[in-house]
């Protein structure tokens, strides 16, 4: 059986090819023979973090009882409470080979969740090798096969390893995987590292793989500087702290650098290394990985993927940057209290500063007031940044439903972009609405076929392609509206296949759909932030699903509430609340007025967080009822 | 007005649901007769103590009111020493209303009479049912006869303004039986009627019983129904509703009551009293014992005072008022500078609209079917507190 998937020649003509090839540069000088930059890549939790943990032990950058917590460069508390990595990690080890060579290796442990694969990619531009980590319980998965692809076309060097190895389970998995992992990336079985994160297995070898496999980095320190910006950070006290991977040339303090692309000019405050903390070196030669500070305030000065250059001195061979990376789900974002509108810009300026990938432009909404639009990666970059909003900054925030970017042609012919489905022009000037669609890969055991294509066709699907990657696993692509996965669709997928089903998607093109403006009334009202983009065949269901979510959201009140789901003039559905009958404590004197003005003024605060639209007063849960539907 | 509460701490036997600070146990009745003396000396503004709140305040007194606890416990003798010593001590307007609370089990004739004579003008009798189930589930220590007895002997005595409560909402109660409470009730034709849905207080048996599942409180839906009749019935019968649980009729609401619903002054005495001068709240201890060891010592027995913000008065002042007969809007721009009738838009007219409140030119008032959501109304409008500016305000 041919066990190759099918796409992946059309991706990259050969894997070999790349790896000796890619590096054009003639030049690796004394220093440079002992680097070594290389990444982690992996589908989420196979252990990347873990495994980035015991390097980190064993070349004694941080010393066991340094290590007091599991995953030390998932340094945000957020990644700490989900146990998952969403930025990319840079940290610099000493290591000292059986050989008796002492080498410095620059390692970036990356996200594996599919919002983040653009972590992934920087990452991989400043490296010269990849670990590719495949769980031996789970195999190969969706982001084994995306990350290893885009490692693959950067040119990288691929160590595969086998990890959680000491999972009882892995006994009768573990040949199994082996085969899909040779079968994938074309290697020899004697290439795969056995190994634990957990329990320390394999380290050792990985060490010397590391050493022995990747290519040290090529570059000209006397060249004029090439170094490439692969990710840059906020600091509140120093500016903006750049990560680069200088190429050729050297970085030292004082210098004058010139920002390729943004022209721009600073002096060079601070140059180091990263270590678990900050090391400041001084200079940071080709070959290297490293940060500099210039009192830079503004991040878009120093754009992620532009070329870092001397500015007496310039390169006439900029690096090629990153693809721009495109939000691909909008919500808006609004203060609980108008008042705090400011406030929230203001964070938002200082969030983006440290995540560039968000996007926020000012809107307003009849039931909302003021407030932003926002762009994200994915639901999970979404919720993440609400969250970080909320903790970090300190916001009150009531976030509405999101959606995808709706192109829509005039009848004028004219093409407007449309991320709030309230500002979708009226119906009779619309000629087309057109939806984003994703090519979507899910790997599955092939007793799933039928419960994946039942499921993808539900969501408007058409399946792509199918390959077999061993006997008893299958690799599917589809062609899906972005707007339909974007919901619960994973969700969906892990509980029909028992958790097995793994997916990623990339976006492909935008495609006409038959879509309708569905409106939510209360009491006759339009709620402007309630209103959604629908499939027409849908509408119903959908509205139907809406309403009696809305009916469970919404508090009683002093009135009868109606809700309905409109398209155009057109009721689809509607669900009634009803008025509350009696709400008054009886007794009030002497002794109680104290008490009942507390209570009275704990739930005015309560209230206060309610949005009113005409009577009706709608609880913040209300504006995202969508995301808990079923 | 000016109001004086006098707290006695003393019941035959506590009532399931009562939450009010009282004893089983009569035995340090006389000793508290005698404590209570003194802190009517300590308060008093007469007196060189020096500690009452109303210090140099010649408002005479408008209502005393004793309350409880059971007052109808303390002997004729002993209110008569309570009365002559709040006229040394304090000056009460001729035309004061001297209200007593009364349970209708420990009234005799003779002692009415007494009381009537030692200067008490109003009673008010806890009656609560009329229907034997319901009285006993409520632990009442009477029954629906001693209950009109106690009305005969009232008039009898002279009282010419009485006060009977009635509980709906009580477990067990049904339309019917409470239809024939209230018939019952408006047969012994009292000036004066408290109707209260049953509160299930924190603490109280009642509620240690709802928690373990014994009890099956009544429904929203019919606890509406019963609040609809009660509005009714005695709309029809001739008495205003003035409060939520208020009704009286004409001329006979109770003055020492709108004290605390118009935001005005009162002096409080007794464990766990609370008094209202000017902007300070204070409340004494809720302990017999440590009430009586602070007065002994010479000091005010209170367990502690809160001043309020323009901002708490501003709220209690509207949230009283809106649950009592209305807010006066010419009188509330007064004491807080805010013109309330723009302050509550929109939702003032929604209301309006609805039927919830009436605006009469002079004062928004809840109509019955808006005390029925006083409270939703009452959260909604005092939001408005927040956003004036507080120079505006000025405290009442
Ligand atoms: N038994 C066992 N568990 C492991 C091993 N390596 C990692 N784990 C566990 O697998 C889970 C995921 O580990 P992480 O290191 O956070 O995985 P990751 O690949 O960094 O995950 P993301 O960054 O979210 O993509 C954690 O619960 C680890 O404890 C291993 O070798 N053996
Ligand atoms: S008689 Fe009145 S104060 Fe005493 S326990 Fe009963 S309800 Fe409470
Ligand atoms: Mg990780």
């Amino acid at each position: 059986m041919d066990v190759i998937p099918s796409f992946r020649h059309s991706v990259i003509p050969s894997f070999r090819h790349f790896v000796t090839s890619s590096f054009p540069y003639s030049v690796t000088c004394g220093l440079m023979q002992h680097y070594r930059n290389f990444c982690i890549i992996a589908h989420i939790d196979h252990g990347k973090s873990t495994l980035a943990d015991r390097l980190l032990e064993r070349t004694g950058r941080v010393t066991a009882r340094e290590m007091t917590m599991n995953q030390i460069l998932d340094d945000n508390p957020l990644e700490q409470e989900r146990g998952i990595t969403i930025k990319l990690h840079a940290i610099q080890m000493d290591y000292l080979s059986p050989s008796g060579e002492k080498y410095k290796l620059n390692l970036i442990d990356t996200p594996g969740h599919v919002d983040f694969s653009y972590e992934v990619s920087r990452s991989l531009s400043a490296c010269e090798g990849a670990l590719l980590v495949v769980d031996a319980t789970q195999g190969v998965e969706a982001q084994t096969i995306s990350n290893l692809f885009m490692a693959l076309e950067q040119g990288l060097e691929i160590i595969p390893v086998i990890n959680k190895i000491d999972l009882p389970s892995a006994v009768t998995t573990i040949d199994n995987v082996k085969k899909q992992v040779m079968d994938l990336i074309g290697c020899k079985e004697e290439e795969m590292i056995l190994a634990s994160a957990k329990a320390g297995i394999g380290i050792d070898e990985i060490l010397e793989a590391v050493v022995a496999r990747i290519p040290p980095p090529k570059g000209d320190p006397k060249a004029p500087l090439r170094a490439l910006i692969y990710d840059s950070i906020f600091d509140a006290y120093r500016g903006v702290v750049v990560n680069v991977r200088v190429f050729d040339g050297t970085l030292k303090e004082k210098d004058k650098i010139l920002f390729m692309n943004t022209n721009q000019t600073y002096e060079l405050d601070e140059v180091g290394v990263l270590y678990m903390q900050r090391q400041r070196t001084g200079i940071l030669e080709a070959g290297n990985v490293g940060y500099f500070t210039a009192a830079i305030r503004r991040l878009q000065d120093s754009k992620v993927g532009d070329t870092v250059t001397l500015a007496n001195n310039p390169t006439d061979r900029p690096i090629e940057g990153f693809r721009e990376v495109k939000p691909m789900v909008f919500s808006g974002i609004y203060p609980a209290e108008s008042d705090d509108f400011e406030d929230l810009r203001e964070a938002l300026g200082k969030l983006t500063l440290n995540d560039s990938a968000i996007s926020f432009e000012p809107e307003s909404s009849t039931a909302l007031g003021f407030g932003f639009r926002c762009g994200f990666l994915g639901l999970l970059h979404m919720e993440i940044v609400q969250e970080r909003l909320e903790r970090e900054f300190n916001q009150v925030i009531i976030t509405t439903v999101p959606n995808v970017r709706y192109k829509v042609i005039t009848t004028k012919n004219e093409v407007m972009w449309v991320d709030n489905p309230a500002q979708l022009p009226n119906p009779t000037m619309i000629n087309e609405i057109q939806e984003p669609y994703i090519r979507a890969q899910i790997i599955a055991p092939s007793e799933y076929v039928g419960t994946i294509m039942k499921l993808c066709m539900e969501r408007r699907g058409t399946m792509l392609g199918q390959t077999y990657l061993s006997a008893d696993r299958v690799d599917m692509t589809f062609n899906m509206p972005l707007g339909e996965v974007v919901f619960d669709f994973y969700d969906k997928l892990k509980s029909s296949t028992r958790g097995y089903a793994s997916l990623d998607y990339e976006y492909s093109d935008y495609e006409r759909g038959e879509l309708v403006l569905m409106d939510i009334l209360l009491n006759g009202e339009p709620v402007d932030a309630l209103s959604s983009i629908v499939h027409r065949q849908k509408a119903h269901e959908w509205g139907k699903k809406l309403c009696v979510k809305l009916k469970e959201l919404i508090p009683r009140q002093m009135f009868e509430v109606a809700i309905q789901a409109s398209i155009g003039s057109k009721v689809v559905a509607r669900e009634s609340i009803s008025a509350i009958r009696k709400n008054v404590i009886a007794k009030c004197y002497g002794g109680d007025i104290s008490r009942k003005r507390k209570l009275l003024e704990k739930q005015k605060e309560g209230k206060k967080r309610m949005k009113q639209v005409g009577r009706v007063e709608i609880p913040q849960e209300a504006f995202h009822a969508v995301l808990s539907l079923d | 007005m000016f109001g004086l509460y006098l707290h006695i701490p003393f019941c035959e036997k506590k009532c399931s649901y009562c939450d009010f600070y009282s004893l089983e146990s009569t035995e340090h009745i006389d000793a508290f007769v005698n404590t209570l003396l003194t802190e009517i000396d300590l308060r008093s503004p007469v007196m060189p103590s020096g500690a009452c709140p109303a210090e140099g305040r010649v408002e005479a007194h408008t209502s005393v009111f004793f309350g409880g606890g059971t007052p109808s416990l303390l002997s004729p003798e002993a209110m008569s020493r309570i009365i002559t010593r709040l006229h040394e001590r304090y000056t009460i307007a001729p035309d004061a209303e001297w209200t007593m609370e009364c349970n209708p089990g420990t009234v005799t004739p003779e002692r009415l009479a007494a009381y009537r004579t030692a200067g008490i003008n109003r009673l008010s009798f806890g009656v609560q049912s009329f229907t034997a189930s319901e009285l006993t589930f409520l632990d009442r220590i009477h029954d629906a006869d001693e209950a009109v007895a106690a009305m005969t002997m009232a008039r009898e005595a002279g009282f010419d303004n009485v006060n009977m409560d009635l509980m709906f909402a009580v477990p067990g109660q049904t339309m019917e039986t409470l239809s024939y409470n209230l018939s019952r009730m408006l047969q012994l034709a009292p000036d004066h009627i408290s109707a209260y849905s049953l509160i299930y207080e924190h603490g109280t048996p009642l509620f240690a019983r709802l928690k373990k599942g014994l009890i099956t409180p009544t429904s929203e839906d019919i606890d509406a129904a019963m609040y609809a009749l009660v509005i009714t019935t005695l709309t029809d019968a001739g008495y205003e509703q003035y409060e939520v649980s208020n009704f009286a009729r004409p001329g006979k609401q109770c003055k020492h009551n709108l004290t605390y619903w118009h935001g005005e002054n009162y002096i409080a005495l007794g464990p766990s009293a609370h008094g209202f001068i000017d902007t300070t709240r204070y409340w004494n201890h809720r302990s017999l014992t440590a009430w009586t060891t602070k007065v002994n010592a010479g000091e005010l027995p209170e367990a502690n005072r809160e001043t309020l913000t323009n901002e708490e008065l501003c709220t209690e002042y509207l949230f009283l008022t809106l649950r009592a007969d209305g807010t006066p809007i010419a009188e509330f721009e007064q004491r807080f500078g805010v013109d309330l009738r723009s302050a509550l838009q929109p939702d003032l007219g929604h209301w309006i609209d609805a039927g919830f409140v009436i605006d009469n030119g002079t004062t928004l008032r809840l109509t019955g079917e808006g005390y029925r959501v006083c409270d939703e109304i009452t959260v909604k409008s005092i939001q408005f507190v927040d956003r004036v500016p507080s120079s505006l305000r000025s405290s009442g």
